[in-house]
C-alpha cells in the first residue's frame, strides 16, 4: 500500500449532504495514476483531502512512510514582480538545479524564462506552474488539470517525460480527457456520482511509456471500462 | 492624469461660481452677499499670494499627517491581517472608531496641546488614519489563493512574502486609497485650522467668514482645489510609477 484513503466522510461547512460517505481507495504502486469523473463529483475535494488541505470529518488518509504529498492546479499564478526564470531559481532547491534545467528543456520553456508570468500563454503558464512543483522534494504530486490549456502533442511529450524522469514518485492526474487517462495512466480511479456504490472504481490503464507503442484495442477497451464505471 | 484632475476641478469650480452668479441674478442679491466677477478677480489679485502660502502651509501639515497615517495603517494592518484575536480586535476597533466623527474630538486636542502645529497634525492624521486602516486591513486580510497556494504547499510562506503578494496584487487599490486619504488629510487640517489654529488656509477662511467676505472664501477654495488636484495627481502618478517599476 502506497496511498490509502479509508472510510472518508466529508461535507463542506454549511452543507447538510455529505460529499463523501465511507469513501475508500488504495493505490499500491508508484507511477502515473488518474482520478477521473464527471464535473462536480468531488475530484478536487478528494485531492485536497489527500494533500491535507481539507480535513475529513471521519476516516483517514495514509501515505507510505508519511511521504510528502503536493497538490497543484491549473489556475495558479506566479507573483508578477519577477520573471518566471528568477522565480524558478528562487523556489528550486539547490540539489534540483540540473533537474530544473532538464525540465525547462523538455517542456519547451527555455525561451520564456525572462518573461513575466502574466505575459505567457495559458499553456505556457500551465507548464511553468507544473514545472515548479516537479522541482520540489515530493513523494506524491496531485496534478489537478495541470495541463488543461496545453496542446495535445506537447501534453503527450510532457506526460512521457514526467513518467520517465520520476519513476519512483506517485502522480495522481485529474483530467476530463478519457483518451489521455486511458493511454497514459496505470490505475484510473473513477469517482462516481453520490448515489452510486462503490464511489470509487479502479480501472487498469495502458500506462504508455516512452518508446513503447500503445495497443489500440486495449486502449479502446480501457476507455469503455472507464465510461461504464463513470 | 495630473492635467485631467486639474481641468476637472476647474470645470466644477467654474460651474459652482456660475451657479452662485445665477442665484445672485435670480434673487437680485447685492455684491455684499455674492460678489460679482470683477470683485472676485480683484480679491484674487489681492490675496492670491498670501493664500498660496497658507495653502502650502496646510498641505505641508496634511502631507506629514498622511504619511504618518499611512505608515501606522500599514503597520497595524499587517499585524491585524491575521485571523487571530488581535486581528479581530483591530478590525472591530477600526470599524467602530471609524464610525465616530473624529473631528468632534478636535476641541479636546486643542485644549490639551494648544493651537499650534502639533494639534493640526494630530487631527489631520486621525481623520485620514481610520479609513486608511480599514482599507489596509481589508486588503491585507484577503488571501490571493492562486498565488499563495504554492508557497503554502511547499512550506515557503513567510509573513513578509504574504504581505508582499497581497500588496502587489492590490497596488491599484492601495494607490486609490492613498489618493483618497489625501483629501481626508487636507480636510482634517483645514477643519483643525478652522476651529482653533492660528495658521493655514483654514485659519484664513475663518477670518474671511468673520468678515462675511465670500470673495476671499471663493479664492481660498480655488487655491485648495488646485493644490489638492496637483497633489492627488502626483500621488496617482507615483502609484503608477511604483507599479511599473515593481512589475518590471
Amino acid at each position: 500500500m502506497l496511498l490509502e484513503c479509508r472510510n472518508i466522510n466529508f461535507r463542506y461547512p454549511g452543507n447538510e449532504a455529505l460529499l463523501f460517505q465511507e469513501l475508500s481507495l488504495v493505490i499500491d504502486t508508484p507511477g502515473f495514476h488518474a482520478l477521473f469523473g464527471p464535473s462536480g463529483v468531488g475530484k478536487s475535494s478528494l485531492a485536497k483531502i489527500i494533500s491535507g488541505q481539507l480535513t475529513a470529518e471521519q476516516g483517514a488518509v495514509r501515505y507510505h512512510n508519511d511521504g510528502r504529498v503536493l497538490y497543484g492546479y491549473n489556475l495558479e499564478r506566479l507573483p508578477g514582480w519577477s520573471s518566471v526564470g528568477r522565480h524558478l531559481e528562487r523556489v528550486t532547491p539547490a540539489h534540483h538545479r540540473s533537474l530544473k534545467e532538464a525540465l525547462i528543456e523538455a517542456f519547451g520553456l527555455a525561451e520564456v524564462m525572462d518573461r513575466h508570468f502574466s505575459r505567457l500563454s495559458l499553456g505556457q503558464q500551465n507548464r511553468i506552474n507544473l514545472l515548479r512543483y516537479l522541482v520540489q522534494d515530493f513523494n506524491a504530486l496531485i496534478m489537478d488539470e495541470s495541463l488543461a490549456n496545453v496542446d495535445e502533442k506537447t501534453r503527450e511529450q510532457i506526460l512521457l517525460t514526467i513518467k520517465e524522469m520520476f519513476p519512483d514518485a506517485l502522480f495522481l492526474y485529474i483530467s476530463h480527457n478519457v483518451v489521455e487517462v486511458a493511454a497514459f495512466c496505470r490505475q484510473i480511479l473513477v469517482l462516481r456520482g453520490l448515489h452510486k456504490m462503490p464511489r470509487v472504481v479502479t480501472v487498469q490503464g495502458q500506462d504508455r511509456m516512452k518508446g513503447r507503442e500503445i495497443d489500440r484495442q486495449g486502449l479502446q477497451q480501457t476507455m469503455l471500462e472507464i465510461m461504464n464505471a463513470a | 492624469m495630473l492635467l485631467r484632475r486639474i481641468y476637472q476641478f476647474m470645470m466644477i469650480y467654474g460651474l459652482g461660481v456660475l451657479c452662485l452668479l445665477a442665484l445672485k441674478m435670480v434673487a437680485d442679491l447685492s455684491d455684499y452677499v455674492i460678489p460679482g466677477l470683477d470683485t472676485l478677480w480683484h480679491t484674487f489679485r489681492e490675496v492670491a499670494w498670501r493664500y498660496t502660502l497658507d495653502v502650502w502651509d496646510t498641505l505641508r501639515v496634511a502631507m506629514i499627517g498622511q504619511v504618518l497615517s499611512i505608515g501606522l495603517a500599514l503597520l497595524v494592518g499587517i499585524v491585524g491581517r491575521q485571523a487571530t484575536w488581535f486581528g479581530s480586535f483591530i478590525k472591530v476597533a477600526a470599524y467602530n472608531v471609524q464610525a465616530y466623527p473624529i473631528v468632534a474630538i478636535a476641541p479636546i486636542i486643542f485644549i490639551l496641546l494648544g493651537d499650534g502645529f502639533l494639534s493640526r497634525l494630530l487631527i489631520a492624521a486621525m481623520i485620514c488614519y481610520f479609513p486608511l486602516l480599514l482599507s489596509v486591513v481589508g486588503i491585507m486580510s484577503q488571501p490571493i489563493p492562486d498565488i499563495e497556494h504554492f508557497y503554502r504547499q511547499t512550506g515557503r510562506m513567510r509573513w513578509q512574502l504574504e504581505v508582499k503578494i497581497r500588496a502587489f496584487e492590490n497596488l491599484s487599490k492601495l494607490t486609490t486609497v492613498i489618493v483618497g486619504s489625501a483629501t481626508l488629510a487636507m480636510a482634517g487640517t483645514i477643519v483643525a485650522e478652522f476651529i482653533a489654529a492660528g495658521a493655514g488656509i483654514g485659519y484664513s477662511i475663518r477670518i474671511a467668514l468673520y468678515q462675511s467676505d465670500l470673495a476671499k472664501i471663493l479664492v481660498a477654495l480655488f487655491m485648495i482645489g488646485i493644490t489638492l488636484s496637483v497633489y492627488q495627481g502626483v500621488l496617482e502618478r507615483a502609484g503608477h510609477w511604483v507599479k511599473q517599476v515593481w512589475s518590471g
